[in-house]
């Protein structure tokens, strides 16, 4: 036993020490106790939303673009399921590892990988991003098997954009894509945030509030892996309306395969005249919408932009062209209305004429010709006398009256008016005085005016019509599946100029000669329909401009063809345009126009569909025609 | 060998504290080894509930015999430390890349647990046997050689935080053997001066980091900051009266990383509130009171030495480990004692309650 009794000195300090040791501890574990009071009361509130963001993650769940519908029914557009494979960057520890990973996985380039998540670099880092769109089976099964290495992987199936139709119609049902940070700050893309899919041409671009409808979410508790565990609330998604429009899939097929078969780029337009709902438009070259939907890639884009035949373009409303020989049907309707012709007048084309003394030429020697002649042989000569004696006002009065040269207000994006000069445009754009001499080029359709397609397709629908000058509309009716509801789209109320039976009757059987008779159209004739048209030639460079550029045999130097049309004349039901890109002379637009016309009477008395028309082999024919006009210009 | 009129002498009212916040800590360890989608229960809490008794058992045992036969003895306890702490370094189970543990069959343990124990018994043995007085520096010397040869063998577990667990023991039975504040103070002023070697030479790359995102834990969330971080949330979310029992989402869901273990306090501070903290820390305030009282009633100096160093260890560890719940502190794989998941620390606890209890029931002369 060794243990000895303390000595009272000893004992004291002992006692000191311990009492030191005591008050230590309550002052440290009071200490405590206010710094747990400071966290868990003065903070409370901070740290729980903390806690309560690491465990619920809100997943959006995209709604579908609603479905479009052609004017019968058949589907346009529509949604198919793609796999996207999307990153949650706050369960990432080191990021580029993370994306080199997974490009080795799926063998994308780990600077793509890594430039798509930077574009959402300022998002929370709890959004998932999406890394790869439309994801092949393939690199989805190599992920899912390599879910340990790549944690903050998901997998989502989202509806994408389906055009089963590829690139017929591409222009007037447009695009998706992602929307652009410049759009995020319109109006029209109002509460949308980034990543969100919108149009951006087209229909879908122009309905796109209509067709967006609403994401849904799920919430959904996580635990630290990223595992969902739980679904703690589902909203679902509110599918968009779905559009019909009043394209019939039919014609629209009809018009593009007449196209592709004569070789053309360019444009066509085809109306209900009476109502001025677009019965089919087209574009060309075109592109397909299907390769935007999920997300189209760099290369693709800029093949796209920086293709000189600019196939994002929508030519039926956003090309300007001379309209040449279909505007001698406004300078006609001009004339007879403000009187200074009569239908039966007779006047005699030597080959052209001189004019404030300088002779302008026809593209042939005419002789005797009355209006209706005039128009169906298209004597350029009888129409120089019309714009001298009209002048360019009362010209620029009656285009601009049966919508030439302003926009149709059509329901598409992006659309451009064409020109129409008057005195008042000279000296405001160029500070000059109007020649008269220019009247003369202006009065066939060339100098300083231009037109779109689908503005000369407005305009021959009034010619069919009797004078009422329709608002084109592509929209015919929604119905919206969250509401239930459908509505009908009422065609607005057309402008109408008060036309003379007697001017329309003369129009009219100048149009119906050119293509039933002596004229310029015969191509587009079809028995018993009684189609009216006209052809016209569009310069694409001058005459000086021409020659300058002789035997370098570009095509880009060759002149467009127009068609306009209708029918029947006295009943119309179609009414439209065509327009072929270097198609030298209109009446090689004329069989478009006419297979068109062909597949809407068969249907319409519900008969089979015409065949497509053969593939024509096109340059020998434009040689062998191109020597019956040599010289003229302005003419056809 | 042991009367039994000394049960009388037995300080029930610690022994009641103790078992409560034993309780405490075993339902805490429930909740935290609970998995809430299958609904089942951890090993851990069964583990748990056997080391509770058998460390109840060692507590016993350590009651009944004499303490002072235990001080006459410690050099040859003190020898069997220090051999199986070698040992453990030679053969040790390899977890994490370090060797603590080590096992005898299906039985293992983590001696480094015991060696605060060991240390407090031969330390306040050595200093309460010899001659009172100032002491000449030899003593201190040997002292600290005493310590150092565990301290080291632990430390090249690598177990740095139990190491350092050695010294508030150590340094309180000196103090109140008589080392002058004075000379702390000289030593004191030598650790810090010895700081940045210490961090250059002496620490590891993964305590470098637990240190630096300690004083700016958002540097790197995702890295040894998120511990930290992830404390704080927990603790801060339980707010007045907690989430509630098994309703904590960071401790369910798994954002604490060893919650069952170090993050203890964490659970608890999640589940019960602040009215759990409050009384949690009511608790061990008691008990280290309650503690220190047998020191002052002790018959002897050695008896003093001892209890001043065990409490001395335990309130180090809980003070340390409750800061570092809360996210104030260092992540350190130091355990709560009494709470904390982990048979040695349990039963090492315990068994120096049995001592402390020891000192106070023989405080009598006869």
């Amino acid at each position: 036993m060794t243990g000895m009794p303390p000595p009272a000195g000893d004992a004291r300090r002992a006692r000191n020490l311990l009492s030191l040791f005591q008050h230590l501890v309550v002052v440290i574990f009071a200490g405590l106790l206010v710094s747990f009071w400071n966290v868990q009361i003065g903070q409370h509130e901070r740290f729980l939303a903390m806690a309560e963001n690491n465990h619920q993650r809100r997943l959006s769940l995209r709604a579908p673009r609603g479905a479009v519908l052609d004017r019968d029914g058949e589907v346009l557009v529509e949604n198919r399921h793609s796999l996207n494979i999307s990153l949650v960057r706050d369960q990432v520890e080191d990021l580029d590892a993370w994306i080199e990973r997974l490009a080795r996985t799926t063998g994308l380039d780990p600077a793509a990988v890594a430039a798509a998540v930077d574009r959402h670099r300022h998002d929370p880092s709890s959004r998932p991003i999406v890394v790869i769109r439309d994801a092949s089976l393939a690199q989805v099964a190599s992920v899912a098997a390599r879910r340990l290495e790549l944690p903050g992987l998901v997998v989502e199936q989202v509806p994408t954009r389906h055009y089963p139709a590829a690139t017929y119609g591409a222009h007037a049902l447009g695009y998706v894509g992602e929307v652009t940070d410049t759009q995020l700050s319109q109006a029209h893309f109002d509460g949308l945030r980034s990543g969100a899919i919108v149009g951006h041409a087209g229909i879908e671009h122009a309905y796109n509030p209509r067709l967006m409808g609403t994401d849904g979410a799920r919430h959904v508790i996580v635990n630290s892996l990223g595992r969902e565990i739980d679904t703690i609330r589902e909203v679902a998604p509110v599918e968009g309306q779905q559009l019909q429009l009043t394209i019939d899939a039919d014609l629209q097929r009809a018009a593009e395969e007449a196209f592709r078969a004569a070789g053309f780029d360019g444009a066509a337009v085809v109306l209900d005249p009476r109502s001025g709902e677009v019965l089919a438009l087209v574009s060309r070259p075109a592109y397909d919408p299907n390769a935007f939907a999920a997300g189209i890639d760099a290369a693709a884009w800029t093949a796209l932009t920086g293709d000189p035949l600019r196939p994002l373009q929508n030519r039926a409303l956003q090309g300007r062209y001379s309209p040449g020989s279909t505007f001698k049907i406004v300078m006609a309707i001009a004339a007879l209305e403000e009187g200074v012709v009569e239908p039966e007048d007779q006047f005699v084309c030597r080959g052209g004429g001189v004019f404030y003394g300088r002779f302008f030429a026809c593209h042939t020697t005419h002789g005797s010709v009355d209006l209706p002649q005039a128009l169906a042989r298209s004597c350029n000569t009888y129409f120089y006398r019309l714009g001298q004696e009209l002048g360019i006002d009362r010209i620029h009065e009656w285009a601009t009256a049966l919508g030439l040269g302003e926009l149709t207000g059509i329901d598409l994006p992006h659309e451009v008016r064409g020109l129409i000069p008057s005195r008042e445009w000279k000296r405001a754009t160029h500070g000059d005085r109007w020649y008269a001499g220019e009247t003369i080029s202006v009065a066939i359709g060339q100098g300083q005016v231009s037109v779109t397609p689908l503005s000369m397709a407005v305009m021959m629908s009034a010619v069919a019509n009797g004078g009422r000058v329709p608002a084109p509309r592509v929209l015919r009716g929604a119905f919206d599946g969250g509401t239930g509801t459908s509505e009908i789209q009422a065609s607005p109320d057309p402008s109408v100029v008060q036309l003379e039976p007697e001017t329309l009757a003369a129009v009219r059987r100048g149009l119906w000669m050119a293509v039933n008779g002596v004229g310029t159209a015969r191509r587009a004739r079809l028995r018993g329909r009684d189609v009216i048209g006209k052809t016209g030639t569009a310069q694409v460079v001058s005459l000086s401009g021409r020659r300058e550029a002789a035997g370098t045999s570009s095509q880009d130097l060759r002149d467009h063809g127009w068609f306009v049309f209708a029918a029947p004349r006295d009943d119309a039901r179609i009414a439209g345009v065509v327009l072929a890109e270097h198609g030298e002379h209109g009446y090689l637009a004329a069989p478009i126009a006419r297979h068109v016309m062909e597949t809407f009477f068969a249907k319409e008395d519900g008969l089979p569909l015409p065949a497509s028309p053969p593939a024509t082999s096109l340059p020998a024919t434009v040689v062998a025609d191109a020597a019956q006009s040599n010289g003229a210009r302005g003419g056809q | 060998m042991f009367e039994h009129r000394l049960a009388v002498y037995i300080d029930w009212a610690l022994l009641v504290a103790i078992g409560l916040l034993s309780v405490m800590g075993a339902a805490m360890v429930f909740s935290a080894t609970y998995d809430p989608t299958s609904g089942t229960v951890g090993t851990e809490f069964y583990r748990q509930l056997l080391a509770l008794a058998v460390g109840a058992v060692a507590l016993v045992v350590c009651l009944m015999v004499d303490y002072r036969t235990l001080a006459d003895r410690s050099w040859l306890v003190y020898g069997g430390l220090v051999a199986v702490l070698a040992l453990t370094l030679l053969v040790g189970t390899e977890q994490g890349g370090a060797r603590r543990w080590i096992g005898i069959g299906p039985l293992s343990g983590q001696p480094s647990e015991l060696a605060r124990l060991v240390l407090a018994l031969v330390l306040a043995s050595a200093y309460g046997r010899s001659n009172p007085g100032p002491r000449a520096l030899r003593d201190w010397l040997l002292g600290g050689a005493v310590v150092a040869l565990p301290f080291l063998l632990i430390a090249r577990q690598p177990d740095l935080g139990t190491a350092v667990t050695l010294v508030p023991v150590c340094l309180t039975i000196m103090v109140f053997a008589g080392l002058r504040v004075r000379v702390l103070a000289v030593v004191a002023l030598l650790a810090v001066l010895a700081t940045p070697l210490v961090w250059a030479y002496g620490l590891e790359d993964y305590q470098q980091r637990r240190i630096s995102s300690f004083l700016d834990p958002e540097q790197d969330p995702q890295g040894a900051g998120y511990q930290q971080r992830q404390a704080r949330i927990t603790v801060g979310s339980g707010g007045l009266a907690g989430r509630g029992f098994l309703q904590g989402t960071q401790n369910q869901y798994n954002f604490l990383p060893v919650a069952h273990n170090d993050f203890i306090f964490s659970v608890l501070a999640e589940e019960l509130g602040f009215v759990g903290v409050s009384i949690a820390l009511g608790l061990y305030l008691f008990v280290v009171l309650r503690a220190l009282g047998a020191a002052w009633v002790a018959r002897d100096s050695t008896g003093t030495y001892l209890v001043a160093g065990i409490v001395a260890g335990f309130t180090f560890q809980v003070i340390y480990n409750i800061t570092m719940s809360a996210g104030l502190a260092p992540v350190k794989g130091l355990t709560l004692p009494l709470m904390s998941f982990g048979g040695s620390s349990i039963i090492a606890t315990l068994m120096g309650f049995g001592l402390i209890l020891n000192v106070r029931m023989r405080r009598f002369r006869n």
